[in-house]
């Protein structure tokens, strides 16, 4: 599934966001540019509006006399216009009344504003408009247009430019004052009710410029659309080199999973979060991998020690059997299959040991025991070995009470304790001196030999690792004598050394717990 | 034919040893591998049997020396059976390579091709007028007729067979048919030879005073 894909996911969130980011942007745009442009109109707008109500006169006699209080109570103009209207509403009742019917009857009988219709001033009001105000307003469909009412809602004025059907105002006379401008189709208009009742519009057709802001919608759409592209293609770029550590990670593992162990994440910068991801797995596919070697080592080395045997035995009875041969030779080939099942039987046993060592199923007895008197067996045992080979053993061991598996440290310190007396020179000494260190028991075990080289001594406890490269058939060695006897030690809690220095023996330093 | 076998295990080298004897080889042990590679050099082997694991010098390192100065055919046993083992020692220039545990007839058998190969034959029956040798079975006919060898006989009819054409110096015939123990200055191989001449005709093999002996055609 391509939406699976965390790169096809990360397209996708990147593509939206920048989209409505884009969006976002395009449109604010958009309402700012058109709002200064409707500022300016309405700047315009108050411009000519104030003289443009100034221009509209009540009349004089006939107004005095038809509204007496009007003036004498307030002679101002807005804001006490409105209140007043109101205020004289009492006044105006009948004076309504009447509008309407003069309204109804007004000469000539067609709407305001048509053209030849004679303006009215019977309720007296006049319009003079100021010539260098009348420059303001053009006969151009785009130039600024006024339209003014008298208090009953006659049409009195209109400039060239002024739409036919101008609605007239909500409620001529209700409220004194500009007035909110306001849009009508494609025209900006504004209202302002004059103190005398009246009220003057002046409005714009904003036709151009509203054609001007739909382009630039357009164009930022279309702009907005090329963002997004190259956005996207740059999202692309960036997701994919994102995710490239992510897919060598991936193609690592799937090699390694199909058995090469070999294999490696190359991680170039490693203190990235994927870097420090590959430097992590990187070193866990190193244990793995050296793990598994070893395990493959194990098993190849423990084939190759049967191997051996099974040779011996397969090549003595088929040169037996090729002829007759006489009782003398069917023993020596019958001995000789004997010695190769006893160290097959040796390795066998010695595997098993490891085995379970190393899966814990070994039960280590937990007793009291001297681990001196584990030593002094041990040299009573191999004394007569020193003994062929013209070595002394001096044993010097106070008592040394601890807690373990007597019969295993016995297998311990006869395997240090055989190696001493094998690897040693003519006439040599093997020594075994023991001490207790707060509550730890040390015994050691150090020869007179040629000791152990620099290049063995790290590996020396390594299974079936011998410092020479051979079988040693008589000893009957199978190279698991070292490693079974560090397993034995360290299931006792405790640790198993060895030091040399080539020419002047080799010392193994066997520690327990107390 | 002389072959030189190093291997550490006694048991194994002892049966190898008396098993190649009884096949008509002339065989030299050795136990470990400064032995062995002092053999390999300074003795004319037909063929080397290298074990690989073995003390003071390891088996790939005397086929490295061996190879620096002579052509000896090697034939190596050992008991790592992984490609890679098996790639490392006919790349350092072993000719064959035997895994161990193997049979005796295998090995043998390869053994005989090893030598034949060396000797720049293909196939294991040799021809020299009415005389034919079949290597692989041990057995010489002479007009169609078997004609019963010693061992020694044997191995002295195949080696000149295997060089006919050539004369082959005594030297080369002492080095190639009698092991180290066997005494050099007996007239052992004149014994031989004559007998060669009453089984399968006078004419078999000619001496070339002073230089050795002949078999097949005129060199």
């Amino acid at each position: 599934m391509i939406l699976q894909s965390i790169r096809w996911r990360l397209q996708l969130w990147y593509g939206l966001v920048f989209l409505a980011l884009l969006t976002g942007f395009g449109v604010t745009a958009y309402a700012l540019l058109r709002n200064v442009q409707l500022r300016h109109l309405d700047g315009e707008f108050q411009r000519r509006i104030g003289p443009l109500s100034m221009s509209l006169r009540p009349p004089r006699p006939a107004f005095f006399s038809f509204f007496p209080n009007q003036f004498t109570n307030s002679p101002g103009p807005p804001p006490g216009g409105p209140r007043l209207g109101r205020g004289g509403r009492r006044g105006d009742q009948e004076d309504q009344g009447g509008r309407g019917d003069r309204g109804v009857d007004f000469p000539g009988g067609g709407p305001p504003g048509e053209p030849g219709f004679a303006r009215p001033d019977g309720p007296g009001f006049q319009f003079r408009l100021p010539p260098e105000q009348t420059a303001l307003f053009g006969s151009e469909s785009n130039s600024f247009y006024y339209v003014v009412w008298a208090p009953g809602g006659q049409e009195l004025a209109r400039s060239d430019a002024a739409p036919r059907a101008v609605p007239p105002p909500p409620a001529a006379g209700a409220a004194a004052g500009p007035a909110e401008p306001r849009m009508r189709g494609v025209y900006r208009e504004i209202y302002r009710a004059t103190p005398g009742g009246g009220a003057v519009l002046v409005g714009r057709s904003i036709a151009e410029e509203l054609a001007g802001l739909r382009r630039l919608a357009w164009e930022l759409a279309a702009a907005g659309g090329v963002v997004l592209l190259l956005g996207s293609t740059g999202g692309w770029w960036v997701a994919t080199r994102a995710i490239r550590p992510i897919e060598d990670i991936s193609a690592t593992a799937v090699k390694i999973a199909a058995g090469d162990l070999s294999q490696r994440i190359s991680a170039a910068d490693t203190d990235s979060e994927l870097g420090r991801l590959a430097a992590v797995l990187n070193s866990t596919f190193a244990r793995l991998e050296a793990a598994f070697a070893q395990q493959q080592q194990f098993t190849s080395d423990a084939a190759h020690e049967l191997r051996t045997p099974i040779t011996v035995m397969l090549a003595q009875t088929q040169t037996a059997l090729a002829r007759e041969r006489g009782a003398a030779e069917y023993r020596a080939t019958v001995q000789a299959c004997q010695r190769a099942a006893q160290r097959m039987r040796k390795l066998m046993e010695s595997l098993l040991e490891l085995a379970r060592l190393d899966a814990g199923q070994e039960t280590l007895k937990r007793m009291p025991f001297d681990l001196a008197k584990t030593a002094g067996d041990s040299v009573e045992l191999l004394a007569p070995l020193a003994e062929a080979r013209g070595l002394k053993i001096h044993c010097a061991v106070p008592a040394l009470p601890c807690v373990g598996d007597p019969e295993r440290m016995g297998q311990v310190v006869t395997n240090l304790l055989g190696n001493a007396i094998e690897y040693n020179q003519e006439s040599g000494q093997v020594r075994i001196t023991g001490e207790r260190q707060g509550g730890t028991v040390i015994l050691s075990v150090s020869n007179s030999g040629p000791g152990i080289a620099a290049e063995d001594l790290p590996r020396i406890f390594e299974r079936f690792y011998r410092t020479d490269k051979a079988r040693s058939g008589s000893g009957g060695h199978t190279g698991l004598g070292l490693a079974i006897s560090k397993a034995i030690v360290e299931g006792h809690g405790g640790s198993l050394e060895a030091a040399s220095q080539p020419g002047k023996g080799a010392t193994f330093t066997l520690r327990l717990p107390g | 034919m002389r072959v030189l076998i190093v291997e550490d295990e006694p048991d194994l080298l002892r049966s190898l040893t008396q098993a190649l004897q009884e096949e008509g080889y002339a065989v030299d042990g050795a136990a470990d591998g400064e032995t062995g590679l002092f053999n390999a050099q300074n003795y004319a082997y037909d063929a080397v049997l290298l074990d690989v694991m073995l003390p003071k010098l390891d088996g790939w390192e005397i086929l490295r020396r061996l190879r620096k100065t002579k052509k000896t055919p090697v034939l190596m046993l050992t008991a790592r059976d992984q490609p890679k083992d098996r790639v490392r020692g006919l790349d350092t220039g072993a000719d064959d390579y035997v895994v161990k545990p193997f049979d005796l007839a295998e090995l043998f058998a390869r053994l005989r091709a090893l030598i034949r190969r060396s000797a720049g034959r293909t196939s294991n029956v040799l021809a020299v007028g009415d005389v034919v040798i079949d290597t692989g079975a041990r057995q010489v006919s002479r007009g169609g007729q078997a004609v019963a060898l010693t061992a020694r006989e044997y191995a002295l009819v195949e080696y000149l067979a295997l060089h006919q054409g050539e004369v082959v110096t005594r030297t080369a015939l002492y080095e190639h048919l009698f092991d180290e123990n066997e005494s050099t200055l007996s007239n052992l191989l004149d014994v031989h030879v004559s007998n060669i001449r009453k089984k399968l005709g006078a004419e078999f093999i000619t001496t070339r005073r002073g230089h050795g002996y002949c078999v097949g055609g005129a060199a």
